[in-house]
């Protein structure tokens, strides 16, 4: 199993009385590709926050291929996050002033793989992409949107995690680029037999997917008050 | 990629940074430029005498005998008559003594009597005897030997004639005219009160004295140069006089020996304790302009974190990021320390350097008009190296503040 909730609730520590986030039991089996999709508000950034382990639900046990997160301290976590998730967000998914290359090194530098060829691998996945060797030098604020996500699709892809996380990666898009965007994703989800969990509004991109979610079914909270 | 990221991150906020690497600077040159004279002054103030066991005067304070004897500050409240003198060399623990007689000048520069001894005795600095750039020890009734920044200043060279002024006024009315002097010697610059000395054989002060009474000039009574005798110029008394001892032991019983003469009121100083307790009383200055240079440089650590908490603010995605590819919040927080850490640095050093240009084009001029001699070697001084670690971690410190904020904020990133 690649990701597997049990009897999950969260609510910020800020309003402890609105619960965010109620979740019973929801599944993802290992190399599936599910599309989440969901109101902007419904406890979708909570959701993945807490399955990359960056906050903690307030009970309830989340377990990300088999192993349960709130059995991991903190420092484990950012390993097990480092190690086994890569993550995609609409916008910001870069240093704005390092470079491509640096970009995808940092990210690199935090899992425990040890490769000595690493730039080389870089490398050729930015040229993979389509990001001409003229722009791996540049900050990547100087280059445009469609380059910027690409690139972060290498930087999430560079530790090759079992599991990439994808939370509007399309949003900031147009047409074009976005079509382009999602090729690419679903080439290199398949190529490297990565679990996909891909959460939007935009149910144009559905037809990616074989498996489609609405956060509404799998959430019991109540959002709306 | 740790000091990459941290330094490209501080590259990327030019501007903001820029201002607070000068802020720091400016706070840095003044805190080490102070503490810098200070330790140069103190060195120098310090070394101005040494060898010297005693300084013998007319019964007075320790610091005014001081002031007056060493410093050629001030005035002497009375004289030592010659016999008391005689009686003190004559002691068994009196290696050797250097009269002095003070009370003339030159041009403004203090003239003192003294014998040749002074020049085979008097040390300043680490025991360093006065040295001759030019010429040798007075010998003759009318020789004078000057002090490095007299000739400097007055431009003089040996052969020269001078005439000195009655009393210490720099515009005397009253002029030894009729008895010039040829300066025979020039001393070699020694940093301390000597270079603006003018020096002259006892028996010289005694001479331009005759036909003197009361500080004004008797014509009547005037002697020609010629029809000056040995015994006429047997000084009847001095100002003060310098005490070598044959062993340090005895330090406390000739002073007080001295102290209790029966037939003169005389107070005897050791020179070390006096120069300890007048540095004291510079204390306070010493400790104000501490203050307000650390003040300065607290000013300027609040403009560092003021700068560094708003740009927290902007890098909230920033951080967010870090922490999904799996950056710990401590990873954040000692990025933040790290990008401080090399403000800091920069600063350090730009303020390191421009105080090092400064003291390398400056100090001639601060020699010649504050007889301050400042060595641009400042790190061979322990307090600076103390200070810098000190300012570093003061940064450190004060990048807490904002740091924590940005571990605060990594933790509950959503």
């Amino acid at each position: 199993m690649a990701i597997q909730l049990t009897n999950v609730r969260f609510s910020y520590p800020e309003s402890p009385a609105r619960t965010v986030l109620a979740i019973d039991n929801w599944q993802v089996t290992k190399q599936e590709q599910v599309f989440v999709h969901g109101p902007s508000g419904g406890g979708k950034s909570t959701l993945l926050n807490m399955l990359s382990g960056i906050i903690t639900p307030d009970s309830g046990d989340i377990k990300v291929f088999d192993t349960s997160l709130s059995r991991l301290n903190n420092r484990q976590r950012d390993r097990f996050r480092a190690n086994h998730i890569g993550y995609i967000f609409q916008q910001f998914n870069l240093i704005p002033y390092l470079d491509a290359i640096d970009n995808v090194q940092l990210a690199h530098r935090f899992s425990k793989q040890t490769q000595t060829a690493i730039i080389e691998e870089i490398t050729t996945l930015l040229a993979n992409f389509a990001i001409k060797p003229i722009d791996w030098h540049k900050p990547v604020a100087q280059l445009s949107i469609g380059q910027q996500q690409r690139i972060a699709i290498v930087r999430a892809m560079i530790n090759k995690p079992e599991l990439l996380i994808a939370d509007e990666p399309t949003s900031s898009l147009d047409h074009k680029n976005r079509d382009n965007f999602m090729t690419e994703l679903m080439t290199m989800v398949a190529e490297y037999k990565t679990t996909l969990l891909f959460v939007s509004h935009d149910m144009s991109l559905a037809s990616h997917f074989n498996r489609i979610d609405a956060l509404a079914d799998i959430n019991n909270a109540d959002c709306s008050k | 990629m740790f000091l990459k990221l941290a330094s490209k991150s501080l590259l990327n906020r030019k501007g903001s940074v820029i201002l607070t690497i000068m802020a720091m600077t400016v706070s840095i040159f003044v805190l080490l430029g102070v503490e810098h004279i200070r330790s140069q002054t103190k060195a120098s103030f310090n070394n101005t005498i040494s060898g010297v066991d005693l300084i013998v005067g007319a019964r007075t304070g320790s610091l005014n005998l001081l002031l007056y004897s060493v410093f050629r500050i001030g005035s002497p409240t009375n004289n030592i008559n010659w016999k008391t003198y005689q009686a003190i060399a004559e002691n068994p623990k009196v290696a050797w003594t250097i009269p002095i007689s003070l009370g003339d000048s030159h041009k403004g520069y203090r003239v003192m009597g003294t014998t040749s001894d002074y020049f085979t005795y008097f040390s300043y600095g680490a025991k360093r005897q006065l040295n001759f750039i030019a010429g040798k020890p007075f010998k003759e009734i009318f020789d004078v030997v000057v002090g490095a920044e007299v000739a400097a200043a007055l431009n003089y060279s040996l052969g020269d004639k001078v005439v000195l002024a009655h009393g210490l006024g720099q515009t005397s009315f009253s002029m030894h005219d009729d008895k010039p002097f040829t300066i025979v010697g020039i001393l070699a610059p020694t940093g301390t009160p000597v270079d603006q000395v003018v020096h002259v054989s006892l028996r010289g002060i005694e001479a331009i004295h005759i036909g003197w009474q009361g500080g004004v000039k008797i014509p009547s009574k005037k002697i020609a140069n010629e029809q000056l005798s040995v015994q006429d110029l047997q000084p009847k008394n001095i100002t003060a006089v310098m005490l070598g001892l044959n062993s340090k032991m005895a330090t406390f019983n000739v002073q007080r020996d001295i102290n209790t003469y029966p037939k003169e009121p005389l107070t005897a100083i050791l020179p070390g304790v006096a120069l300890a307790e007048l540095w004291q009383m510079m204390g306070l200055l010493e400790n104000t302009l501490r203050l307000i240079s650390s003040l300065v440089l607290t000013a300027a650590l609040f403009g560092l974190c003021a700068m560094m908490l708003a740009s927290i603010k902007e890098r909230n995605h920033e951080i967010h990021l870090l922490r999904v590819i799996g950056a710990s919040p401590s990873f954040v927080f000692f990025l933040i320390e790290l990008e401080t850490f090399l403000i800091s640095l920069v600063s350090i050093f730009i303020a390191v350097l421009s105080l090092y240009l400064t003291i390398f084009f400056v100090g001639d001029d601060l020699a010649a008009n504050f007889g301050l001699q400042i060595s641009a070697n400042f790190f061979s001084n322990n307090n600076i190296s103390l200070l810098v670690l000190l300012i570093i971690s003061a940064a450190m410190i004060a990048a807490a503040i904002p740091s924590f904020f940005a571990y605060k904020n990594a933790k509950s990133s959503h």
